[in-house]
């Protein structure tokens, strides 16, 4: 096994009733990079998110995170693995009874013994990281949906984290948020030295600040490659999705019987 | 044949689950050592679940407390025992009304609250957030709450007692000129603090856990979209409800069923 591997996921079934989410599914996630999840709606990509971060269990097969089987820690050292990685949910999910200041200062209070000063000089660093320092006093209702998000992102690397997740960064957001969320995702990255993993379904969007992408489809792994190479791709399955077409290997249409059976009057 | 009876039966295996659940999620946020650090916490939902509530049961009480001193003047007056009305209105709303219906009350306006804020957390990923952050949810969220609707709930049926017993007391005396000594008089004898006070005071205990729970177990196991929520918050109204009358009617029958 590749020491550089800070993600090793390996032969992960996932079921939600008797619908495979997941089936074999085994890829890695090397340290350092900045990796693109993607895959249509309904491939699994946010469960897969949420199987790393521990807030659901394989089936089958294991997954290693930092080297460590997850599914075979216990509640504290799952949580001290959680304190290295920080995500930020779709929604931001800020805790919506908290200033944004607070907000940004929760994890810092909750696990680091820090003196006043240097938890508000913390706090102001990282809201200054995210530009959004001037709106430390407002409530997370008072801001926009990508102000919001960079706040909740604020939030993620408060703890200086070596691992962050990002849940679809980039859905629901203006074109300025996105670029703003791309220049921040990669200056990250790069300043704190970070790997992350970003799930996604913004081709454009999420190749152009990659090193590498997963390409996820029918419960399993289509395509592990940069993303030069992924556009080049001949794979049928793959072009479909680089390249945005509505109909191919994965059908236009909602598995269902011949449309000549289901109309009315017609089988006569 | 045989198709209904087995849905009977699925139905009541997952009636069942979901009990078990419950008392699971119950059992985990509450039963751990209490400590200093979340006293801060309690005192919050203390004013959002308690001193809230507030108003609507001192409004209710005193209408419920007029009513009754004035129903109980008509029907006493018929025997000329108007005097008594001050025991009636009393022994009414210690035993059964203030209870009862500080319940429902609390049911709506506490209980709806809580299971649409445990909800949206969920729905905005606030609660997966807190985990990620190494902080369980049902300490954090679930046991504040719990405990504020314990504490709250008996507090305020005093409260709606006193009120009430006020309200009698202007109808009947102020207003209908029954003698204030007899209305207070008749009342200190009737009125048996073990028997009628405590009684009434379990059965809020009573409610408080079973609204809490109800609440908080809806919010915290709702799908998380905008119609599993409003479905959830329902659930908490009419499932509380029933369960504070069909209660009321099982600890009537042991506190005061034998005493005939």
């Amino acid at each position: 096994m590749a020491t550089d591997d800070i993600i090793n996921i390996q032969n992960v079934s996932f079921y939600r009733g008797d619908r495979a989410i997941f089936k074999n599914l085994n890829c890695t996630i090397e340290t350092g990079k900045i990796t693109a999840i993607m895959g249509p709606s309904g491939s699994g990509k946010t469960t897969l998110l949420r199987l790393i971060g521990g807030l659901l269990q394989p089936d089958e097969g294991r997954i290693l995170l930092f080297g460590q089987d997850i599914a075979q820690l216990n509640r504290k050292q799952l949580n001290q693995l959680r304190a290295r990685m920080g995500v930020l949910f779709q929604s931001g999910a800020l805790f919506t009874d908290l200033s944004v200041f607070e907000n940004v200062a929760f994890p810092l209070r909750e696990h680091m013994n820090l003196s006043a000063d240097d938890l508000y000089n913390r706090v102001l660093l990282k809201l200054e990281a995210v530009g959004l320092r001037g709106t430390r006093d407002l409530m997370p209702s008072q801001l926009s949906g990508g102000m919001a998000r960079r706040v909740a992102l604020a939030r993620a690397v408060a703890m200086e984290p070596e691992l962050i997740l990002y849940d679809e960064p980039f859905a629901g957001q203006d074109p300025i948020a996105m670029a703003v969320l791309q220049r921040l995702i990669k200056h990250l990255n790069v300043q704190m030295h970070l790997t992350s993993v970003l799930v996604s379904h913004d081709i454009a969007e999420a190749c152009a600040i990659s090193d590498q992408v997963i390409l996820l489809g029918d419960g399993r792994v289509l395509a592990q490659d940069s993303p030069a190479a992924l556009q080049a791709s001949d794979d049928p399955a793959v072009k479909q999705f680089i390249h945005g077409e509505a109909d191919g290997v994965i059908p236009f249409h909602f598995p269902a019987p011949p449309l000549q059976q289901e109309l009315r009057g017609q089988s006569e | 044949m045989i198709g209904p009876i087995a849905d009977l039966g699925a139905g009541v295996l997952s009636k069942l689950v979901r009990m078990g659940e419950a008392l699971l999620m119950l059992l985990q946020a509450i039963a751990v050592k209490p400590k200093t650090s979340s006293l801060p916490r309690l005192i919050q939902q203390l004013y959002v679940v308690g001193v809230q509530s507030l108003i609507i049961m001192l409004v209710s009480a005193l209408f419920i407390g007029m009513v009754l001193g004035l129903q109980g003047y008509t029907l006493l007056a018929a025997y000329g025992s108007e005097q008594a009305v001050g025991q009636m209105v009393a022994l009414t709303l210690v035993r059964e009304l203030s209870p009862v219906v500080a319940a429902l009350l609390f049911a709506g306006r506490a209980g709806s609250a809580l299971t649409a804020e445990i909800g949206l957390m969920k729905a905005t990923e606030q609660l997966s957030s807190l985990e990620m952050f190494g902080i369980d949810p049902l300490h954090r969220i679930i046991a504040p709450r719990f405990w504020a609707g314990i504490i709250s709930l008996p507090l305020l049926v005093a409260i709606f007692s006193l009120v009430g017993i006020y309200g009698g007391h202007l109808v009947a005396v102020d207003w209908l000129g029954v003698h204030s000594g007899s209305y207070w008089g008749n009342m200190q004898q009737a009125v048996d603090f073990n028997e009628d006070v405590l009684n009434g005071m379990i059965k809020a205990l009573v409610f408080a856990f079973l609204i809490s729970w109800t609440a908080l177990y809806q919010g915290y196991s709702c799908v998380p979209t905008s119609q599993g929520i409003s479905a959830a918050t329902t659930r908490t109204v009419v499932y509380s409800s029933l369960a504070i009358l069909g209660f009321d009617f099982i600890l009537t029958a042991l506190m005061f069923g034998g005493a005939v």
